[in-house]
C-alpha cells in the first residue's frame, strides 16, 4: 500500500468517525437533554467559541496527560509482544504511591509533589518487574494476570490508604502548580493554553514525541517492533527477545504509574472509594493507543479527544445547558465503544500474547 | 484385525485418556489450592506488616465464614451469587470470549427484574400464586435484560471486531451510571432519601427454609444448582454448547467444521449475560426485595472472573470456587464489624489469587524444584 493510499484510507475513516461521534452527541443532546439544537446551531460559531475556551483546552490537555502516558506505556509493551492489560491497576498504584510519598515526605509544597511523583514511578516500576517476571519467565496468561493487577490495585490500595490515613481518601495534598511564563501568558488563547499550563502536560508532550522518535527512529525501537512482529528473526539476529520485552513491560508499568501520579498532582487528594480516582482511565489508555494505531502521537491525540469529552461536562454547566452530570460523565465510555466499533481493526503486532522461547 | 483387538486398543486408549484427564484435573486442583493458600499467606504477611495480628485475622476469616448458623446462611447466600455470576463468566471464557461485563449485565438484569415485578404486580392476584407468577416474570425479565446487555458487546465483537474486553468494561461503567441515574430520578421510591426503587410486594420472595434467615433461602441455592446443572449439560451435550467449546479451544478448526463463528460469539455472550441476569434475579427476589444504587452493590461480576478462573472455567468447578468466595466475602463483613483491619484487603487477596491462577507455570516449576510430580511431560 502506498503512503498516499494509506493516508487517504485512514483520513476517510477518521472523518467518518468524527461525524458519527458528533451526530451521536447531537442526538443524545436533543433527545435526552432537550438541548435546543436549532438555537445552538443558529448561534453557530459563537457557541462553539464559548465552549472551546482556552481554559477548556487547557483542562482537556490536563485530563489527557495521564491517559496519554498510560497509553504510550501500553503501546510499547504491546509493540514488543506483551499485552499489558494491567494499565489501570498500575495507574491506581501510581496515584496512590505519589499521594503516600508526597504525604510522608512532608506534604509542604510543589517540591514534595515532585518527589512524590519520582518515588511513585520508581515503585510502580518495581511492581512492573514482578509483573514482567510472571508474564515472561512464568508465562502467565497476559489477560488474566493483567486483570489480577487491576483487582490487586482496587483492593490493596484502598486498604493501605485506610492504614495510613484512617480513610480510603487522603487529606489535601500539594500539587505541582502551573508553569506561567510572564508576558507570553498574556497572548490571547495560546497564552493560557501554552504558557500558563501544568508542567506535567509539557512533560507528557515530551514523552509522546520522545516515544515516537525512539520507536521509529532508533535501533532499539526497531528491536521492540521486531519482538512483537517477528521474534524469531530478532532472535536469529542475536538479540534477546525476552530482554526487550522485560524492558518494555517495566517501562509500561513506570509510565502508567507516572500517569497515575500526574492524575494525583492535578487533583487535590487521593480518592480510594469506588473505582478509585483513576476511574477507568487506564482502560481509556488502552483504547487510546488502539485508536492511535500504536503510534505514540496518535495515542496522544486520541487521549486528547477523551479528555475533551470528559471536560465537556463542565462547559455545558457553565453554558447552562440542562444536563445530568451523571449521564454526561458517561460520555467518554460511550465514545470509547463508538471508537472501537468504528476502529476495531488495528494493526495488532502478530506475536502479541505468545510467550517466546529461544530455540537454543 | 479382530474386534477383540480393536476393543483392547480402545480400552487402552480410554485408560490413558482417563489417566491424563485425571492428572490435569488433579493438577488444576493443586494449582487452585496453591494459588489460594499462597494468596492468603501473602494477605497474612500484609496484615502483620500493617500492624495487626495475623492470627486474629485468620481466626476472624474462619469464624466470619462458618461461625454460626446466621453466618453460615450469609456465606451460602453470597456463594449463591458468586456461583451464578461465576458460571456466567465460565460460559464465555470456555468459548474463548472474555466477558468482563458480568457486573453490568447483573445490574441491568436486576433492574429489569425489579421493574417488571413492580409494573405487573397490580394486574396479578396477591398471595402465593401471584407471588410465584411475579417471580417467574421477574426471573425471565432479568435473564432477558442480562442477555440483551451481554449480546451487545457480542454483536460489536462479531460484526465490528471491537475488543470485547474493553467494550464490556466500558458497558459496566455505563450500566452502573445509567441505572444509578434512573434510580435517582424516574424510578426512585416515593419519599425515599436513598437511591432505590419501591419495595417488591411482601408476597414476592423465597421462604426462609432451614436457616430462618429472611435474606437466604435454600430454595435459591437449589435453583442455582439446577442452573449450574443445566449449563453444564448445555455446554457438553448440546450442539450449540459443543460449537461454543470448540470455538474456544480451536477457533480455526471450529470454522472449518462449519461453525458460524460470529453467531457463536453472539450466542455465547447472550447466554453468559442471561445467567448473569439470573444471578441478579436471585439477588433482588431472595435478598434485597428492591433494587438499590448499583454503585453500592458488591462487585460480584468482577469477583466472578476469579471464581471462574479458579474453577478452570468449568461450570461444575465453579461450585467449590463459589463457596470459597462466599466464605471469603462473608468473612469480610465479619471483619468489618469486629476488627479494625480494613476489609479491602480481601479484594486484594482475590486479586493475588487471580495473578497466581494466571501463572500455573509458577507452581509447576515450584513443584518440580520441590521434587513433586516433576516427571510429567
Amino acid at each position: 500500500m502506498s503512503g498516499l493510499e494509506y493516508a487517504r484510507h485512514r483520513g476517510v475513516r477518521l472523518v467518518g468517525l468524527v461525524l458519527v461521534v458528533l451526530a451521536a452527541l447531537g442526538i443524545v443532546g436533543v433527545v435526552v437533554f432537550d438541548v435546543p439544537l436549532a438555537e445552538v446551531l443558529a448561534d453557530g460559531l459563537e457557541t462553539l467559541a464559548s465552549i472551546v475556551t482556552p481554559g477548556y483546552v487547557a483542562r482537556s490537555m490536563e485530563m489527557a496527560a495521564p491517559i496519554t502516558l498510560a497509553a504510550i506505556g501500553g503501546l510499547y509493551a504491546e509493540k514488543s509482544g506483551v499485552f499489558n492489560i494491567g494499565l489501570e491497576g498500575f495507574m491506581i498504584f501510581g496515584a496512590f504511591f505519589a499521594a503516600a510519598a508526597t504525604y510522608l515526605v512532608g506534604a509542604g509544597g510543589a517540591v514534595h509533589a515532585w518527589a512524590g511523583i519520582g518515588i511513585s514511578v520508581l515503585l510502580t516500576m518495581g511492581l512492573a518487574v514482578l509483573f514482567a517476571v510472571l508474564l515472561i519467565r512464568y508465562k502467565a496468561d497476559q489477560i488474566v494476570a493483567g486483570l489480577g493487577v487491576w483487582f490487586i490495585g482496587l483492593g490493596l490500595v484502598p486498604f493501605t490508604a485506610a492504614v495510613i490515613w484512617g480513610s480510603r481518601n487522603s487529606p489535601r495534598l500539594p500539587g505541582v502548580g502551573r508553569l506561567t511564563v510572564p508576558g507570553l501568558s498574556e497572548i490571547p488563547f495560546f497564552g493560557r493554553v501554552v504558557f500558563d499550563q501544568s508542567p506535567l502536560v509539557w512533560l507528557t508532550v515530551l514523552v509522546a514525541v520522545g516515544a515516537w522518535i525512539f520507536l521509529y527512529r532508533t535501533q532499539y525501537g526497531y528491536w521492540i517492533q521486531a519482538a512483537g512482529e517477528n521474534p524469531e528473526a530478532l532472535d536469529t539476529a542475536g538479540i534477546d527477545v525476552n530482554r526487550v520485552r522485560y524492558a518494555t513491560v517495566i517501562f509500561s508499568g513506570g509510565l502508567a504509574g507516572l500517569g497515575g501520579a500526574v492524575l494525583l498532582a492535578h487533583s487535590s487528594s487521593f480518592v480510594g472509594t469506588g473505582q478509585t480516582m483513576v476511574d477507568g482511565r487506564g482502560w481509556l489508555g488502552i483504547v487510546a493507543y488502539l485508536f492511535g494505531n500504536y503510534n505514540p502521537l496518535g495515542a496522544a491525540a486520541a487521549a486528547l479527544l477523551f479528555g475533551g469529552v470528559d471536560m465537556l461536562q463542565g462547559q455545558f454547566q457553565t453554558l447552562n445547558i440542562e444536563a445530568s452530570s451523571k449521564l454526561l460523565g458517561l460520555l467518554p465510555y460511550v465514545v470509547v465503544i463508538v471508537v472501537l466499533t468504528g476502529w476495531g481493526k488495528t494493526q495488532v503486532p502478530s506475536s502479541v500474547g505468545e510467550p517466546y522461547e529461544s530455540e537454543e | 484385525m479382530s474386534s477383540a483387538d480393536q476393543s483392547g486398543t480402545r480400552s487402552l486408549a480410554d485408560r490413558v485418556a482417563g489417566r491424563l484427564l485425571q492428572a490435569t484435573v488433579l493438577e488444576r486442583l493443586g494449582i487452585a489450592l496453591a494459588s489460594v493458600t499462597t494468596a492468603i499467606l501473602i494477605g497474612l504477611v500484609i496484615v502483620a506488616a500493617a500492624g495487626y495480628s495475623p492470627i486474629l485475622f485468620l481466626n476472624n476469616l474462619i469464624v466470619g465464614a462458618l461461625g454460626s448458623e446466621r453466618i453460615l446462611a450469609r456465606t451460602l447466600r453470597l456463594s449463591t451469587f458468586f456461583i451464578l455470576t461465576g458460571v456466567a463468566v465460565a460460559i464465555a471464557f470456555r468459548a474463548g470470549v472474555f466477558n468482563i461485563g458480568v457486573q453490568g449485565q447483573f445490574v441491568v438484569g436486576g433492574l429489569f427484574c425489579t421493574v417488571s415485578i413492580l409494573w405487573t404486580a397490580p394486574f396479578l392476584p396477591t398471595g402465593t400464586v401471584g407471588g410465584i407468577g411475579l417471580m417467574l416474570i421477574g426471573t425471565v425479565a432479568a435473564a432477558v435484560g442480562g442477555g440483551l446487555y451481554g449480546a451487545l458487546p457480542g454483536v460489536l465483537k462479531a460484526y465490528a471486531d471491537a475488543n470485547e474486553i474493553i467494550t464490556t468494561i466500558m458497558l459496566n461503567f455505563i450500566a452502573i451510571g445509567v441505572v444509578s441515574w434512573l434510580l435517582t430520578n424516574p424510578l426512585r421510591a416515593e419519599g425515599s432519601t436513598n437511591v432505590q426503587t419501591e419495595r417488591l410486594p411482601d408476597y414476592v420472595g423465597l421462604p426462609p427454609i432451614l436457616f430462618g434467615d429472611s435474606s437466604f433461602s435454600i430454595i435459591g441455592l437449589l435453583l442455582t444448582l439446577a442452573v449450574v446443572a443445566v449449563v453444564a449439560i448445555a455446554m457438553t451435550r448440546t450442539g450449540i454448547g459443543y460449537d461454543m467449546v470448540t470455538s474456544g479451544y480451536q477457533a480455526g478448526a471450529a470454522v472449518y467444521s462449519g461453525v458460524d463463528a460470529k453467531r457463536t460469539i453472539v450466542a455465547t455472550m447472550t447466554f453468559s449475560g442471561a445467567v448473569a441476569g439470573l444471578a441478579s434475579a436471585v439477588y433482588v427476589i431472595m435478598f434485597q426485595g428492591r433494587f438499590i444504587e448499583p454503585a453500592s452493590i458488591h462487585t460480584y461480576g468482577y469477583d466472578a472472573i476469579a471464581v471462574s478462573l479458579l474453577a478452570a472455567n468449568n461450570p461444575l468447578g465453579v461450585l467449590p470456587a463459589g463457596l470459597l468466595f462466599g466464605g471469603l466475602n462473608s468473612s469480610s463483613s465479619y471483619i468489618q464489624t469486629y476488627s479494625d483491619v480494613p476489609v479491602q484487603l480481601i479484594d486484594g487477596i482475590v486479586g493475588i489469587v487471580i495473578v497466581f491462577v494466571a501463572a500455573p507455570e509458577l507452581f509447576r516449576m515450584a513443584a518440580k524444584r520441590a521434587g513433586l510430580g516433576g516427571e510429567d511431560r
